[in-house]
Formats: structure tokens, C-alpha cells, sequence
């Protein structure tokens, strides 16, 4: 054997590619394809009821909002004197009117996609600094760590919602889906710095991240090649949970007068905030756009729980 | 465990302090107590704001300003509202009708939540477990103030048209001035009967993740060996349940409790405003933030990062004494 292929004895160990190993002949003789990591993760995740629900759910939304208005080609904006809450059914007004004659589905429309762009300008601010701040602290440890944790701490001892509020206050012209975006961003990312420390603590001490050490590769390296891959599960998660959490934060904000509440400014918020005064007289006005946010939500949660399974199936006790 | 708990407490002064530090700053950067002067017509003149500012130490140092306040507070004295008078006086009545909120509604979400999660991890895969869950999810998914806005819409409206007279009330957390001639009885009763919405809107929000983390925790001790051995010394299915299970799957809630109820006293502003409870919450939307008072602000946010730290370090605690095993090094 060995006089035949003396490359197999001396070389070392075969390198753990993804996908069938060419010729690998245990794997045609069980007929076994092997499968990497993340291919098995998307497979559970596609097998997933709850997960995919959810994926359906927020697709038909996304769907609604984005290809519904060319579809649909009424104005928001459009205002109509003499269709002034109108009752769902009237005639051009599929799900009635609101108090100055903007037609609701067309407000619905907008407002998911405004309420999208709040979530898009959250990630794009939180995400980078969530993951920036628990990558240092815990992949250095020591000081840094104790230092920017003890910061997190410091602000979370104010429930997030007061910090926004008294900081939305102040800016009377952040009353727009971007404005609440940026300061849902700015705050938002205290929790995701937690859960990457944590993390981090842990994967830094595996033998992985040592032989990266002893190759020589860079701290910058080790933490964007190493380490934030191996704790995307949680990150994925995070992502999914913290949308929803911004997009009912971004509803209570401005329900209680500090979101998106300057005169043109949509999201599906306001609309769900305007509609709690006209809950017993115009109730098209309260469930609609309640029950479109609910749907929002519900999908993301969904999503997420969805990840989480197929990224650690262990609590389930099924094999995937 | 005495140590680790002395530790800890010593822990938590320096960050109450350190959060006090913050809160100061958040707040000098966000009031100007003489912006409500500027727009005044015609503008007083420039010699009025210097005494003005004078007189409330605006022209001190930061830190001087933050020290004078800190010592204030230390000794009981909160500072005054923009109309004179005191805010600590106002603040602890506030937080005494929200402390009913958060009390009430923290004991039904609990008991709620160890009911449903122990149901649904026994009865897993079933109806009433996919019923619980499905629920759940929903209240997880819903705005405070839309879900309150139903329960004044139907429930409130629905039980007082059953019971032909009012109830349950959805405005305020006590009949006008009731306060003034009534005692006893007829107050509490009264107070209950204003308590009973705002609680439920407040509690199933909190119950819904607590019941999801009840059930994992229950799931979680359902499967370990030494239910498996109780079931093995002849103890009945009921008994290894109620003794060795939930005795064990109650510690993580514990600790998630005491985490939440901070989180509720944020979450308890949104119900307040929704059936118009003059607690904390409308304190600071109303004479905090709608007065531009920095007093009443400051004052407010330190009473809840004393909450938020009282129960983080009662988390703590709580967690060693609860889980011998956990190390206390």
C-alpha cells in the first residue's frame, strides 16, 4: 500500500473540504454525501416549519408593501375632501380612509416600507458597533473588556426605552423613519456587544484560535476569520430579534410623541399610534394597521426562532 | 456567601454611582432650564437670564454642578420642578401608584408563566402546548398600547355591559380626588377596580416570554437523570414533576424576573399613558420631558437605575443562594 501511494502516508491529513470528496470511496460504498456546514444549517432551516412560516409571512409583507404599490396606484399622500373616513368597501377605498381622505391600503403600503427602511438604517448603525465593541472586549480581554462592559452596563441601568425618549426629545427634527432609525441604532446595539463578548470569551480559548496564533495571523484576522463566523448563530439571531424589537420600540416611541411624528412622515407605526384614538369610531383605522404590524413582527420572530434551531438543533432532540 | 454578596452590594453602590455620573451628563446635554424663557415676546433682557443662571449654578463647572446635585439627592433632596416646589415629594407619591402596577402585574405574569411553561413542557407537542406557544408569540409580537387599546375596547366595555354597572375602569389610577374624603374600603376597592386593566395589559407582555422561558427551563430539567432516577425509587409521575422538576426549572425564571422588572418599569410608561395612570411614567412624559424640567428628569432616571440595580444584584444573590453549585469565586 504504501510503496503504491506514498503521497497518502507522508502528506497530512485530508483537508476537510465541503461537498463530495472526489472518489472517496467509503462514500460511494454508503452512498453518503457529505455535506458542509452551512449546506446542513440551510437544510434545517428549510425543513423548519416555524422558521419557514415565518420566511412566507414577512416575503408576502415584503411583497405587499414593495410590489403592491404598482399595483396599486393610488397615492398616499393624495388627500380627498370628500371621502373623509369612509368606511372599508366604499368605492376606491378598499380598506377605507383615514381623517383628512388618504386611502389606508395605500398607507399600509408605505408604511412597511418605511418601517423597513427604520430597521435597514438600525442595522447599518448597531450592527457594525454591537459587533465592534464585544469583538474587542472579548477577544482582549482585560481592561478593554472590563472597561466597555462596565459602560454597557452603565447605560442599560436606564430601561432603553426612557434613554430614547429623553434623547428623541431633544431632536425634534429626528421625527422621521430615517431620524428614529439612527437613534434606534445609536442604543441599540448594547445588547448584541454583550452577547458577542460572551461569545468571544469562549471561542478565543479554542485550539482553532491558538494554531491561527502560532501561523502567525493577525489579531484583525483572527477576529473576522476565526472568531465572528463561528459565532454567526448567535449574531443571525440577534439580527432577527432585534428587528422586531425596533420595530415595535419605533411604534412606541411614536405613540407616545417622540417617532416618526413629523406632519409627512409614515411608518407603520404612526399609522397603528393614529389608530388607537379612533378604535371604537373608525375601527378600520386601529385593526389594520395593527394587524400589519403584528404580522411584521410575528414573521421576524418567527424567522429567528427558525435560525436558532437550525444553528443549534441540539434542544430539540430531533435529528435534522 | 456572605462575602459574595457584601461584594456585590459594594459592586452595585459604584455602579448606581457611575450611573448617576451618566444620567447627569445625559441630562445637562439634553435641558436648558431657561429655554422656556427664550421664546417669551418681547425677549427679556440679557441681565435676567445671567441671574437666572446665576442663581441656579449654571455657570459652575459640570462636576460642581453634578456634585451639588449628587449630595442633594444623598440627603433626600431631588431639587425643585420648574414651579418651585419639590420634586421628591411628588416623585415617591408617582412612584407609589406605579409600584401597585409593576407588583400586581409581576405576580400574575409569574404565577401565569410557571403555570403555562410547566403545562406546555409536560405536555409538549400537544394541543395545549401549541395553543400556549402560539399565543405566546403573539402577545411577544404585539405593541403595548394597541393590545391595551383592545383591552379597553372589548373587555372593559364587555364586562361593564355584563355586570350592567362600572366595573372596570380605563381611565386613571383612582376616581378623582376619592383620595381626599374616602379611606378604607371604598379607596382600595376603587383603586383595585382602576388596578385590574393596566395590570393585565402589563403582565401578559412580560408572562408571554416568561412562559416560553419557563417551558425551556422545564424541558430542560424534564430530561435530566435524577428525573429519571425519582421515577426509577417508585415516586408518582405528579410528585417527581412538582418536587424535583419545577423546584429546579424555577431558578433560571428567578433570575429573568428580577432582570424583567426593570425592563417593565420602562414598559410600564407606554401603559400608564394608555389609561392616563398618573404614576412614573406620565410624570416624566408630563412634567419631566412636556416642562423641559431637568430636576424632575434626573430625579426619575435615578429612581430607575436604583430599581434596575437593586434587582440586578437581588438576580445575583438570588442565583447563588437558589444554585449551590454555582461558584462564587
Amino acid at each position: 500500500m504504501a510503496s503504491t501511494k506514498p503521497q497518502d502516508t507522508t502528506g497530512s491529513a485530508v483537508p476537510a473540504e465541503p461537498g463530495a470528496p472526489a472518489g472517496g470511496g467509503v462514500d460511494r460504498e454508503f452512498g453518503i454525501r457529505a455535506r458542509s456546514q452551512r449546506q446542513q444549517i440551510v437544510r434545517r432551516f428549510l425543513h423548519n416549519k416555524v422558521g419557514m412560516t415565518g420566511l412566507v409571512l414577512l416575503a408576502a409583507m415584503l411583497l405587499f408593501g414593495f410590489v403592491g404599490p404598482l399595483l396599486y396606484s393610488t397615492e398616499y399622500a393624495s388627500q380627498n375632501r370628500n371621502a373623509q373616513s369612509v368606511s372599508p368597501g366604499t368605492a376606491g377605498y378598499p380598506l377605507g380612509s383615514d381623517a383628512i381622505g388618504r386611502d389606508l391600503l395605500a398607507g399600509l403600503m408605505q408604511g412597511v416600507q418605511r418601517t423597513l427602511l427604520i430597521v435597514a438604517v438600525f442595522m447599518v448603525i448597531a450592527l457594525p458597533l454591537g459587533l465592534l465593541v464585544g469583538a474587542v472586549a472579548g477577544y482582549f480581554g482585560r481592561w478593554v473588556d472590563s472597561s466597555l462592559m462596565r459602560l454597557v452596563d452603565l447605560i442599560l441601568t436606564v430601561p432603553l426605552l426612557v434613554v430614547l425618549i429623553v434623547v428623541a426629545s431633544n431632536f425634534p427634527e429626528l421625527r422621521t423613519p430615517q431620524g428614529v432609525g439612527l437613534i434606534l441604532g445609536l442604543f441599540g446595539w448594547l445588547d448584541l456587544a454583550r452577547i458577542v463578548r460572551g461569545q468571544f470569551l469562549t471561542l478565543r480559548e479554542k485550539e482553532y484560535v491558538e494554531a491561527a496564533h502560532a501561523l502567525g495571523a493577525s489579531d484583525k484576522r483572527i477576529i473576522f476569520k476565526h472568531l465572528i463566523p463561528n459565532a454567526l448563530g448567535s449574531i443571525i439571531v440577534w439580527v432577527t430579534l432585534a428587528a422586531a424589537t425596533a420595530i415595535i420600540l419605533e411604534a412606541s416611541l411614536t405613540y407616545l410623541g417622540f417617532g416618526v411624528n413629523q406632519a409627512n412622515a409614515t411608518s407603520l407605526g404612526r399609522l397603528v399610534s393614529d389608530g388607537v384614538q379612533a378604535a371604537s369610531t373608525r375601527p378600520w383605522l386601529f385593526y389594520f394597521p395593527g394587524i400589519a404590524l403584528l404580522l411584521i413582527v410575528l414573521a421576524i420572530n418567527l424567522i429567528g426562532d427558525g435560525i436558532r434551531d437550525a444553528f443549534d438543533p441540539s434542544n430539540r432532540r430531533v435529528r435534522a | 456567601m456572605l462575602f459574595f454578596a457584601i461584594r456585590r452590594l459594594v459592586g452595585a453602590v459604584f455602579v448606581l454611582l457611575g450611573s448617576s455620573f451618566l444620567v447627569f451628563a445625559l441630562c445637562a446635554a439634553s435641558f436648558d432650564p431657561l429655554s422656556r424663557y427664550y421664546t417669551l415676546q418681547p425677549r427679556p433682557p440679557e441681565a435676567f437670564f445671567d441671574n437666572l443662571r446665576a442663581e441656579l449654578g449654571l455657570n459652575d463647572h459640570f462636576l460642581i454642578r453634578y456634585w451639588n446635585w449628587l449630595t442633594g439627592v444623598l440627603t433626600g433632596d431631588f431639587g425643585e420642578t420648574v414651579n418651585g416646589t419639590p420634586v421628591a415629594d411628588q416623585l415617591f407619591q408617582r412612584l407609589g401608584v406605579t409600584a401597585r402596577l409593576i407588583t400586581a402585574a409581576v405576580i400574575i405574569a409569574v404565577i401565569l408563566a410557571v403555570v403555562v411553561g410547566v403545562i406546555g413542557a409536560v405536555r409538549q407537542y400537544k394541543p395545549s402546548d401549541y395553543a400556549f406557544t402560539f399565543l405566546a408569540y403573539l402577545l411577544i409580537a404585539l405593541p403595548t398600547f394597541w393590545f391595551a387599546a383592545l383591552l379597553k375596547e372589548f373587555v372593559a366595555v364587555g364586562v361593564n355591559d355584563a355586570f350592567d354597572r362600572q366595573v372596570l375602569y380605563t381611565l386613571g389610577e383612582e376616581t378623582a380626588a376619592l383620595g381626599l374624603y374616602a379611606d378604607g374600603w371604598e379607596l382600595w376597592s376603587d383603586r383595585l377596580a382602576h388596578l385590574i386593566l393596566p395590570t393585565i395589559s402589563l403582565a401578559l407582555l412580560s408572562f408571554a416570554a416568561w412562559s416560553r422561558f419557563q417551558r425551556a427551563a422545564m424541558l430542560d430539567v424534564l430530561g435530566s437523570d435524577y428525573m429519571r432516577l425519582a421515577r426509577a425509587k417508585g415516586l408518582t409521575y405528579r410528585r417527581t414533576v412538582i418536587k424535583h422538576g419545577l423546584r429546579n426549572a424555577l431558578i433560571p425564571l428567578t433570575t429573568v424576573v428580577a432582570l424583567g422588572i426593570g425592563t417593565l418599569f420602562g414598559g410600564a410608561i407606554i401603559t400608564e399613558q394608555v389609561f392616563v395612570w398618573n404614576g412614573m411614567g406620565r410624570y416624566l412624559l408630563e412634567s419631566g420631558i412636556g416642562n423641559n424640567d431637568i430636576n424632575v428628569v434626573l430625579g426619575w432616571l435615578l429612581v430607575s437605575a436604583v430599581f434596575v440595580v437593586v434587582f440586578n444584584l437581588v438576580a445575583d444573590v438570588l442565583y447563588a443562594v437558589l444554585d449551590p453549585r454555582i461558584r462564587l469565586s
